[in-house]
C-alpha cells in the first residue's frame, strides 16, 4: 500500500478543495443575459417604452415629467411586482406578467397585444440597463399555499392581522389609502408614493387575484414603503388578511365622494 | 363620348384619385397617456395592432386612467393635422379647343403649386366609463389647397359619433351612432398615401346612380366587436347611402349594410411575423322610380319605389414580414362589385333597350416597409376592370382604372406631443375613357408631392 500513499494524499487534498469551494459557492449564479434576444427587444423598447422609461432606462423619458406615478427606473434593478422575496430580482415570469397586464392606476398599459415573443425580448433588453442582473441571480419565487375558505372567521382573523401589523397607518382605518403616514411616504427615488385605496378599486397594481394579493404581502413592493410581511405573519394569517381586505371594497357607485378624486 | 363628358371624365376619373385625402392621427391621445406616436401607429397615421386594440376598446387603455375625471381639468382632447409643401400634377389627353395644329383637341396639362392638402381638426376620447366619441371637422379649402384639384371649398363634419363599449360586459358587443367609418381592410383614413386613394373603395360603374363609397364615412349605426386583443374583429354598419339627395319611401331611406370580419395572428416567426385574412362586403338598395311633383318635371324625394339592389363583396390578406414591430407589410385586397340594371342610366339604354347589371372587379396590393420608427417606404399597385357594362352606351373597358404609387416618409419628430414627417410621393394613374381618337389614351395623371406632414 505504501507506493500509493502519495496518490491517496493528492486525491484527498483535491477532494477537500472541491468540497470547500463547492460548499462556499451555494449562492445562485446570475443568469446571463440573452444578448441576441435583447437586441430584438431593443426595437420593441424603442417603439413602445422609450417615451416613458427613457433611452437609458432610467425612467426619465420625455413624457416622464408629466406622469404620476413616475415610470420605473430600470437602472436600479428594483422591481415592485415580484414573486421573489423582498430585495431580490424578479424572475422573467414576474416581468412578463407586469408587461402583459400593465399596471392599474398608472400609465403603464397592457402590452399583451404585442405577443409573448416581443415581450420576452424586451424583458431581456431591460436587463441590460442595470449591472445588478450581471451580479445577482433572480430570487426564488415564494410558494403560495392553497387558499383556505373565505369565511367570516377568516375575515375576522384578518382584521386582527390588519390591526396588529398597523396597516392602517398607511392604508387608513377603512383602507382608503389615507393613513396618517401618507404625507411622509416616499419611494426609493424620493417621489410621493400613495398607499393603495382598497375601497375605491378592485384593480390592484400587482394583480387582481387573491393569490396576487397574498404574494404582495409576502414579498413586499420593492422600492416602495410597502414592506414584506413574510417574517412577521404566517401563511394562514396572510390568507386571512386577503379575505379581510376584500371586504373593504365598496360596490362601484356607492358612497362615491368626488372630492376624494381631486 | 361627348367632349364635355370627356373633360369631366378626365378630371373626375384621373383627378379624382389624386384628390388630397383626409387622414387621421390623434396626438391628443399621445398627450393623454404620455406615449409616443409609435405606440399606436406603425408609423402615423397607420395603426398597428396596439392602436387597433386601443381604438376597439373605445380609446381606452383600461387601467383606470381613461375617463375624463381622471385627467387634469386643463386637458382637452384636441388635435389637428395638415400637410404643406409642393405638388406637381400633370394630365394627358385633356380636351381643349380644336385648332389646325391640334386637330384632336387634346393637350397635356401640368401644374406645380405650393399649398397644403387639407386640414383635419379632431377631438376624440372618452366621455365616461363605457362611452367614447370622435368628431372630425374638415374646413373647406376654398381657393387654398394646391389649387390643382377639383373644388374642395365645402366644409364637412367628416366624422361625428358617440360609441358605447362593452355592452353586457363583453368586448364583442359595442355600438357607435353617428357618422363613422366602415371598418375597411386597409383603413382609408389612416393611410400613408396623401395624393392617392385606395380607389376600390370609391369606384363606381359607368352610368350608375349608386353613390355609396365604402371609403367615405357613413351616417348610421355601427355594431362591432372583438376579442380582448382584437385578434378577431367584426363590424356591421347600417347606414343611408351617402351622397344621395333623393330617397325611397321606406323607414330607412336607401339603406346600405356594410360588414367586415377580420382575424389577426402573430406567428412569432422571424420571417413571417403575422398574417391576417378577412372578408367584407356591402349590400344596398336604391329606388329606381319616383313620383314627380305637380309640374311633372321634378322627382320628389321620399317617394322612391321599385328598389334595386347593388352589392360589393371582397377578401383581404395582410402579411407582416421580418417583425411585427418594424414590419415589411404586404396588403392585398380584392373586391367584386355589382349594380342592378335599373340603377344604370335610368334602366334604359340610348337605343331604348333595358340595361343590365354592371359588374366589375378590382383591388390593390400595397407594400410598406418600416425599417425603424423614423422611416416608411411604400409601393402600391391598383387595378379595377369592368366585367360587364350595365349599358350598351359604354364601351367594354370604359372606366377601367390602373395606378401605381411610391412614397417615402421620414419622421423627424415623434413624441408624446406632436409628430412631423417629411413626405415624398409619386403616383401615376390612368382611366380608360371613350371618345378618344384611335391610338390615343388612356388619359394619364401624374402627381408628385413633396411636403411636410405634421400633427399636434
Amino acid at each position: 500500500m505504501t507506493p500509493h500513499r502519495p496518490l491517496f494524499a493528492v486525491l484527498l487534498g483535491a477532494s477537500a478543495l472541491v468540497m470547500l469551494t463547492g460548499a462556499a459557492d451555494t449562492t445562485p449564479k446570475p443568469v446571463p443575459i440573452d444578448m441576441p434576444l435583447a437586441n430584438k427587444g431593443q426595437a420593441v423598447y424603442a417603439r413602445f417604452c422609450v417615451s416613458c422609461h427613457g433611452e437609458l432606462g432610467d425612467g426619465r423619458g420625455y413624457s416622464a415629467q408629466w406622469l404620476e406615478p413616475r415610470p420605473r427606473d430600470f437602472t436600479s434593478g428594483v422591481f415592485k411586482c415580484r414573486s421573489t422575496p423582498s430585495g431580490t430580482l424578479p424572475v422573467n415570469e414576474d416581468l412578463l406578467r407586469t408587461i402583459n397586464v400593465g399596471v392599474f392606476h398608472t400609465y403603464m398599459p397592457p402590452w399583451a397585444v404585442l405577443g409573448e415573443p416581443s415581450l420576452r425580448a424586451v424583458i431581456e433588453y431591460i436587463k441590460t440597463f442595470s449591472p445588478k442582473w450581471k451580479e445577482e441571480a433572480p430570487g426564488t419565487p415564494i410558494v403560495i399555499p392553497p387558499e383556505p375558505a373565505d369565511d367570516e372567521a377568516s375575515r375576522k382573523r384578518g382584521a386582527v392581522v390588519w390591526k396588529n401589523n398597523q396597516c392602517e397607518k398607511c392604508h387608513g382605518p377603512q383602507g382608503k389609502g389615507d393613513g396618517a403616514s401618507v404625507p411622509t411616504l416616499r419611494d426609493d427615488w424620493g417621489f410621493p408614493d400613495a398607499p393603495f385605496n382598497f375601497v375605491a378599486s378592485p384593480n390592484r397594481k400587482c394583480g387582481n387575484t387573491n393569490s396576487d394579493l397574498y404574494r404582495t404581502f409576502m414579498t413586499g413592493v420593492n422600492g416602495s414603503p410597502m414592506p414584506s410581511f413574510a417574517d412577521s405573519i404566517s401563511p394562514q394569517e396572510a390568507w386571512d388578511l386577503v379575505h379581510y381586505i376584500l371586504t373593504l371594497r365598496q360596490p362601484a357607485g356607492s358612497e362615491y365622494n368626488i372630492a376624494e378624486h381631486f | 363620348m361627348r367632349r364635355g363628358g370627356l373633360l369631366v371624365a378626365v378630371l373626375v376619373a384621373v383627378g379624382g384619385v389624386l384628390l388630397p385625402t383626409s387622414a387621421r392621427a390623434i396626438p391628443a391621445f399621445a398627450r393623454k397617456y404620455g406615449v409616443a406616436c409609435s405606440t399606436c401607429h406603425t408609423n402615423w397615421p397607420r395603426l398597428n395592432q396596439f392602436g387597433v386594440n386601443f381604438r376597439d376598446n373605445g380609446y381606452r387603455m383600461n387601467r383606470e386612467r381613461d375617463n375624463p375625471v381622471t385627467q387634469p381639468g386643463t386637458y382637452w382632447p384636441l388635435a389637428f393635422r395638415t400637410t404643406v409643401g409642393y405638388q406637381y400634377l400633370a394630365n394627358t389627353d385633356v380636351p381643349v379647343q380644336v385648332t389646325p395644329s391640334n386637330p384632336n383637341g387634346l393637350a397635356t396639362t401640368q401644374t406645380g403649386t405650393f399649398g397644403f392638402t387639407g386640414l383635419d381638426i379632431l377631438t376624440a376620447g372618452t366621455l365616461g366609463e363605457q362611452i367614447n366619441f370622435l368628431v372630425v371637422y374638415t374646413p373647406g379649402l376654398a381657393s387654398s389647397g394646391f389649387m390643382t384639384a377639383p373644388s374642395l371649398d365645402g366644409s364637412d363634419l367628416e366624422s361625428a359619433w358617440v360609441g358605447f363599449t362593452r355592452l353586457f360586459g363583453t368586448p364583442f358587443l359595442n355600438v357607435r351612432v353617428g357618422k363613422s367609418s366602415p371598418d375597411l381592410p386597409v383603413d382609408e383614413h389612416r393611410s400613408y398615401w396623401l395624393t392617392v386613394a385606395h380607389q376600390i373603395y370609391f369606384f363606381q360603374a359607368q352610368g350608375t346612380a349608386v353613390t355609396y363609397n365604402p371609403g367615405d364615412n357613413q351616417a348610421g349605426v355601427e355594431i362591432y366587436g372583438h376579442d380582448e386583443l382584437s385578434n378577431l374583429r367584426y363590424q356591421v354598419q347600417i347606414a343611408n347611402e351617402g351622397g344621395q339627395s333623393l330617397f325611397s319611401a321606406n323607414v330607412i331611406s336607401d339603406p346600405v349594410v356594410w360588414a367586415h370580419l377580420q382575424y389577426f395572428m402573430l406567428t412569432g416567426g422571424d420571417i413571417l411575423a403575422s398574417f391576417s385574412p378577412g372578408v367584407f362586403g356591402a349590400t344596398g338598395w336604391q329606388p329606381a322610380k319616383f313620383l314627380n311633383d305637380p309640374t311633372g318635371t321634378t322627382q320628389v324625394s321620399g317617394t322612391g319605389y321599385s328598389m334595386q339592389n347593388y352589392y360589393r363583396i371582397g377578401g383581404e390578406l395582410h402579411f407582416q414580414f421580418l417583425s411585427a414591430v418594424n414590419p415589411l407589410t404586404l396588403d392585398g385586397v380584392v373586391m367584386f362589385g355589382s349594380d342592378g340594371g335599373g340603377l344604370i342610366n335610368g334602366g334604359v339604354n340610348a337605343d331604348g333597350t333595358p340595361t343590365q347589371r354592371a359588374n366589375w372587379m378590382g383591388g390593390f396590393a400595397e407594400l410598406t416597409w418600416t425599417p425603424s420608427i423614423n422611416w416608411t417606404f411604400g409601393f402600391m399597385y391598383q387595378r379595377i376592370a369592368t366585367l360587364q357594362q350595365g349599358s350598351t352606351d359604354f364601351s367594354h373597358a370604359e372606366g377601367d382604372f390602373t395606378a401605381w404609387s411610391l412614397l417615402v416618409r421620414y419622421y423627424v419628430e415623434l413624441s408624446s406631443r406632436a409628430g412631423v414627417a417629411f413626405h415624398g410621393e409619386f403616383s401615376q394613374a390612368s382611366t380608360t375613357t371613350a371618345g378618344l381618337p384611335p391610338g390615343v389614351g388612356p388619359p394619364q395623371g401624374t402627381t408628385l408631392l413633396l411636403a411636410v406632414d405634421f400633427a399636434y
